[in-house]
């Protein structure tokens, strides 16, 4: 009976708790990135070598800083340019200025940074 | 004994070229050509027709430079598409680059070997100051606009307003209206046009017209060569900065930093598309000069030539270092990766191509080009009313 009321304590105490809000991303559909402490959802318009672009993007839960930057590995090199993020509030962003300059095998990198540590989320995509 | 003599004949003709679906979008995202023309939101007269007239005159006009020496056709020749045949162009005197070709112009977001300009008419703005080439002054051009009564109506008609008091002004609008004649210079269509849009279509006939040996030389281009990383789309560049291995080394113990100083000098500049001039109240144009990273791995890149014209615009590379088609194809064929620069590409491995690859990617190049520029000098008069 005791262990009983026990349970149903506990069942109430998370029904009474705030439930974490759900990661998402208004306005459309979003990729997924997941690390251990954090997730990004992004959305781009449809990327073409040499175009400027933005990445609107959302990091859950808001982290201290991000950053976000290109990579080509089998290049060794990244972007030509260097973008701006700008924290919109609620933990979204938009980062401004990218530029992928060349077609082959690209890494869009989310560095997120909260609590001391920094993660890197890596979305692979190859351009024709 | 008919049957064994035509299986002998098709046994000794090499099959005809054939390309898979990746490959004929590859070919594809080469064209169509010419491109539909765009005006240039940074330049308020860009696509006007007044202003076309009026840059086309400055182009010719040598008082634009010191002592009425040159103008800017003594390095941009029309009867030689619109370079020089030189190794390294001499204005006033020699200077440290080959001169470009300013054919297809407008399509590029920088400008100069060393993209230090974010616009066509800042890129013009260069040579008429730079005591080397044209060794002007902003009070001289607009001298000569404001004394010579036929360009001063000229310039009236192009910008609906007579020449500014600001010398600094005059001098951006007549930049400006050079720029709006240089948009005009198109190269052509060319054998390569034929065949990717008959490849396109599906058209049997035209798709035979493209001799064999061009077409294996664009499957070298797209395929084990990678030649399209960079040069890609219909103007066959991605307009951006590389170091391809090409010595940059003007003449013992001077060198040229490239794309490094290109930035350094754009960032410098109150003509970028950051400053005052810029017609595009959005600043939409100036994404490019607000983002841009100066980094160490710039020294010594250059920007990647379109490949429109080529085998019309010898010598080649940034210091006109390689005399023909041919010697481009050796350069990446046997390019060594220890002589590569530290920071060249990573990518950059020696083609190592036989005797008829070569020749077959030259065919391939020399296919992109037209029968020649299509312009015909005109004698100006002073008619302006």
């Amino acid at each position: 009976m005791m262990r009983w009321l026990v349970g149903a304590a506990l069942v109430a105490h998370l029904a009474a708790a705030p439930a974490a809000p759900a990661c998402d991303l208004p306005g459309g559909s979003a990729q997924k990135l997941q690390s251990g402490a954090h997730t990004v959802l992004f959305r781009t318009a449809p990327l073409k070598v040499g175009e400027h672009f933005a990445v609107d993007f959302a990091v859950c839960p808001p982290p201290e800083s991000v950053r976000v930057d290109a990579w080509m590995p089998e290049h060794r090199h990244g972007m030509n340019y260097r973008p701006e993020v700008r924290a919109l509030g609620g933990g979204r962003y938009r980062a401004e200025g990218l530029m992928l300059h060349m077609g082959g095998n690209w890494e869009l990198v989310f560095e997120v940074r909260s609590g001391g540590k920094t993660e890197r989320l890596t979305h692979r995509m190859q351009l024709e | 004994m008919r049957r064994a003599l035509l299986v002998a004949l098709f046994a000794a003709v090499p099959a005809a070229f054939a390309f898979n679906d990746a490959e004929i979008r590859a070919i594809a995202s080469h064209g169509p050509w010419p491109p539909a023309f765009r005006p240039d939101p940074s330049n308020r007269v860009s696509g006007n027709r007044d202003a076309i007239d009026l840059g086309e005159r400055l182009f010719f006009e040598r008082r634009l430079s010191a002592g009425g020496a040159v103008s800017c056709s003594r390095c941009h020749v029309p009867e030689r598409n619109w370079t020089d045949g030189e190794v390294r162009a001499r204005g006033l005197a020699l200077v440290d680059r080959n001169a470009p070709s300013v054919a297809n112009v407008r399509l590029g977001h920088w400008f100069g070997w060393d993209g230090a300009h974010d616009s066509l008419w800042s890129q013009a703005i260069r040579p008429i100051l730079d005591p080397r080439e044209m060794g002007a002054s902003a009070s001289q051009v607009a001298r000569f606009v404001r004394v010579d009564a036929d360009y001063t109506c000229r310039y009236r008609k192009a910008f609906g307003a007579p020449p500014s008091p600001s010398d600094e002004a005059v001098l951006v609008d007549v930049a400006k209206a050079l720029a709006a004649f240089q948009e005009t210079l198109a190269s052509g269509r060319t054998p390569f046009d034929e065949y990717r849009d008959a490849l396109v279509k599906g058209d049997a006939k035209g798709i035979a017209r493209y001799p064999e040996t061009a077409k294996r030389g664009l499957a070298i281009f797209i395929g084990r060569g990678s030649c399209n990383v960079c040069h890609i789309g219909p103007a066959f560049t991605n307009g951006e900065f590389h170091d391809t291995g090409v010595p940059f080394f003007i003449e013992p113990g001077r060198v040229d930093p490239g794309r490094y100083e290109g930035i350094r000098k754009l960032l410098a500049s109150r003509f970028n598309l950051l400053g005052p001039y810029n017609d595009d109240a959005t600043r939409g144009t100036a994404t490019g000069t607000r983002h841009v990273a100066l980094e160490h791995r710039n020294f010594g890149e250059f920007k990647t030539p379109s490949l429109r014209n080529l085998a019309l615009t010898a010598p080649y590379m940034h210091n006109g270092r390689l005399a023909t088609l041919r010697a481009v194809v050796d350069h990446y064929s046997t390019l060594s990766p220890d002589r590569l620069h530290s920071d060249g590409e990573a990518i950059l491995k020696p083609l190592r191509l036989s005797e008829a690859e070569s020749r077959d990617l030259v065919a391939f190049l020399a296919s992109l080009s037209d029968g020649g520029s299509a312009y015909r000098r005109k004698a100006f008069a002073a008619d302006c009313r």
